[in-house]
């Protein structure tokens, strides 16, 4: 069980300016959406530096967070009164405990980086300005959503980071499909976003408050264990909605229509992953249900196996990562529903170096290449760009779990749990996620980047300036080193992350070490299995999946998931719109008010003709009136 | 001596009687206004009367809040009549009846 934590009384120094770190790319966001058109390329400048800062600060901030004891590695700072209504009090707070200190690092060190690859990105682009303007604006919210101390707060962020979502998918909304995808995205995850409402609002009929320090420490007290599910199920609503996972994942991959900054900030390292963080934050509602962590359980492990076979059959490169990314998602799901959430963390930390690599390497193929996109199109890149092709292959490398990089250390940990808890359901599923993992990685890096280039843009392919491959560079190193934050669960990361996440239950199972030699022999076939495939020459791949149709296709299509959705919710939903509006509206509705004014203008018609013209029958008629009433008065008298 | 009140209101109902036969048989929209005026008084004289009738100044009061009335509406009803002779050169109220239907 989680200790006591104190609230630490010194509040000077870096974490005393704690709201500076989201108030600075607020800034950024407010002055590059104002006068960013006119500001041109500093605009750019500007963005990244905000978030450096920004970075900076955080660091700062952790820094004097590890110097504090323990037990007292909490800061509270309060900002204002936001709402205040009888004795229902929320508060603009701040936290920053171990939790949030790794998220704010997570989203501010990636963040940056990328923010300094998109000025050579997004170079040349129209709307240059307003494009970091909408990313310091995500930085802002995706800071507040973990930085905040409530609910409330945390909800602001929530739904801020949707906002900047569907505002950085739809970027290029000249393009009827994007400005589509930003809808669906907005749409799709509202679901969740709205139930997790209804679950704020239960927390509130229940405790009375919103902050996580009354709500955690009265649960289980205050919360029976069926309404402990209810509001645990309604939170995971909000994050498979955020995070994407079955059966609200439809959205990601038609997000690839964003720029790629845009997809490896927002839909790779940072905002995906606040479902986990979320989770993770509230986990004692979910231990106290109990039943919910299962359902987050069985939801990750669904998702990390039906994404992974979905990335399988992908063509298009950014697809191929954004279905990865959902199956990875998955596996931090995994995570949390057994009770690892130190592990969960350790996952979404190495994920976002690594995913964001592969996101940016994936980028500059596509700027070195005019925007090609199709896998199948490309081959031969590692000689025209060499420096894409080494980082994006450490990333691939850390995906796929190859000691001693990042991804490695992260997927054997978790495995190593599902086994030391005797779930040995999860732990071989988990296996074949990650087999299924190190399979389209290898079959993503071997189509892009071996063989001999099979289309003209391919052929004519350069390597990315250096604004760009300086971060891939920068990221790739990442991906090498951040996994020896945490080498297995007495690593470093877990004891920062223990005050808030508490330890990983669980006795002995195999051998850690037989363990990862099991995993990494499985990822090493894997990658050889799609080397031998789209690798070696040996084999005509495109033959060779044609051998197993209707299979590819199936996958490729994301096993029909949108036109079973298409024809289970949007068809219906379109024939009863289509009713409201043609039946009941024009029909019943106007008919109703047509037969009231009709039938007050047939009464009209008849109507008028008394009105003669003439004042002195009018004046007669009055008289006779006034004769009339005055007779009725004196008869009854 | 009193005179009785038979007799301020015998005046009194011959006084709204011409006026309404006024408004009832005249074309003229000056005459049928003149003949408004009339009923209007006989009204008044019946009010005055009463209240002496009863010491009660009530109805004096509410003479004078007649009188009052009915010399705004004159300033009304004569300005539409002004400007209906203006545009028709003339004020036969049976020719004015575009307004109807």
């Amino acid at each position: 069980m989680v200790g006591e934590l104190v609230p630490a009384t010194t509040t000077s120094g870096a974490l005393g300016l704690l709201w500076l770190i989201p108030a600075l790319p607020l800034a950024g966001a407010a002055i590059n959406l104002f006068f960013g058109k006119r500001l041109g390329k500093p605009a750019g400048v500007l963005g990244s530096l905000t978030v450096l800062a920004s970075f900076a600060l955080a660091a700062l901030a952790v820094r004097d967070l590890l110097a504090l004891p323990a037990e007292q590695r909490l800061v509270l700072q309060h900002l204002f009164d936001w709402i205040s209504v009888g004795r229902f009090h929320v508060g603009a707070d701040l936290r920053l405990d171990a939790l949030s200190a790794t998220m704010i690092l997570v989203v501010t060190g990636v963040g940056s980086l990328i923010h300094i690859y998109a000025n050579g990105y997004m170079a040349g682009d129209p709307r240059f300005g307003r494009f970091f303007a909408y990313m310091n604006l995500f930085v802002f919210f995706m800071l507040m959503l973990v930085l905040g101390a409530n609910y409330l707060v945390l909800y602001l962020g929530w739904e801020g980071v949707g906002l900047c979502s569907y505002l950085l998918i739809g970027f290029w909304f000249e393009n009827k499909e994007n400005a589509e995808a930003a809808k669906k995205a907005f749409i799709t995850t509202r679901i969740g976003d709205t139930l997790m409402l209804v679950g704020l609002a239960l927390i509130v009929a229940k405790f009375g408050s919103l902050d996580f320090e009354v709500v955690f420490g009265h649960a289980g007290s205050v919360l029976t264990k069926d309404t402990a599910t209810v509001i645990a199920l309604l939170l995971f609503a909000g994050a498979i909605g955020k995070s994407a996972q079955i059966p609200l994942h439809v959205w990601l991959p038609d997000a690839m229509a964003g720029p790629t900054p845009v997809s490896a900030l927002i839909h790779a390292a940072t905002m995906v992953t606040a479902g986990v963080y979320l989770v993770v934050r509230s986990h004692v509602l979910f231990e106290l249900s109990g039943v919910a962590l299962t359902v987050v359980l069985v939801v990750g492990l669904v998702t990390a196996i039906f994404a992974a076979t979905c990335a399988l059959g992908q063509n298009d490169i950014k697809r191929v990562l954004a279905y990865s990314t959902i199956s990875q998602l998955g596996f931090m799901f995994m995570a949390v529903g057994m009770r690892a959430y130190t592990a969960a963390m350790f996952f979404l930390v190495v994920h976002a170096f690594y995913k964001a690599l592969m996101f940016l390497g994936a980028g500059s193929v596509m700027h070195g290449t005019h925007d090609e996109t199709d896998m199948r199109e490309m081959g031969g890149l590692r000689r025209t760009m060499p420096i894409t092709f080494v980082t994006f292959l450490v990333g691939a490398a850390a995906q796929a779990g190859i000691p001693p990089l990042a991804g490695f250390f992260a997927k054997d940990e978790l495995l190593e749990i599902a086994n030391h808890t005797h779930r040995n359901g999860v732990y071989v599923l988990g296996l074949v996620a990650a087999f299924l993992s190190a399979l389209y990685v290898g079959r993503m890096v071997f189509l892009t980047f071996f063989r001999e280039p099979r289309s003209a843009r391919a052929e004519r392919a350069h390597e990315s300036p250096p604004v760009m491959w300086i971060p891939l560079a920068i990221l790739a190193a990442g991906a090498v080193t951040v996994g020896w934050l945490n080498v297995k669960a007495e690593g470093r990361l877990a004891a920062f992350l223990e005050s808030v996440a508490g330890r990983v239950p669980g006795d002995a199972g195999l051998a850690p070490l037989t363990l990862s030699a099991i995993a990494v022999a499985l990822a090493v076939a894997a990658l050889v299995l799609a080397w031998w495939v789209y690798g070696s020459g040996k084999v005509d791949w495109q033959a060779f999946t044609e051998g197993f149709e209707p299979l590819p296709t199936t996958l490729r299509n994301g096993w029909y998931v949108d036109h079973a959705y298409d024809v289970v919710v949007i068809q219906p939903a379109k024939e009863v719109a289509w009713l409201a509006a043609h039946v009941v509206d024009a029909k019943w509705i106007d008919g109703l008010v047509n037969a009231i004014g009709g039938g007050v203008k047939r009464l009209a018609q008849g109507g008028r003709l008394i009105q003669t013209g003439f004042v002195r029958s009018y004046a007669l008629i009055l008289f006779v009136g006034a004769v009339g009433i005055l007779a009725y008065v004196g008869f009854r008298l | 001596m009193r005179t009785p009140i038979a007799y301020y209101l015998l005046l009194s109902g011959i006084l709204f009687a011409l006026g309404t036969i006024g408004v009832l048989t005249r074309k003229n929209a000056l005459l049928i206004f003149m003949s408004v005026e009339l009923q209007l008084n006989a009204v008044n004289l019946t009010l005055v009367a009463f209240a002496r009738l009863h010491n009660d100044l009530t109805g004096q009061v509410l003479a004078f809040f007649s009188m009052v009335v009915a010399a705004a509406e004159v300033v009304v009803g004569l300005g539409i009549i002004v400007a209906i002779y203006r545009r028709r050169r003339t004020v036969d109220v049976d020719d004015a009846r575009e307004l109807r239907w």
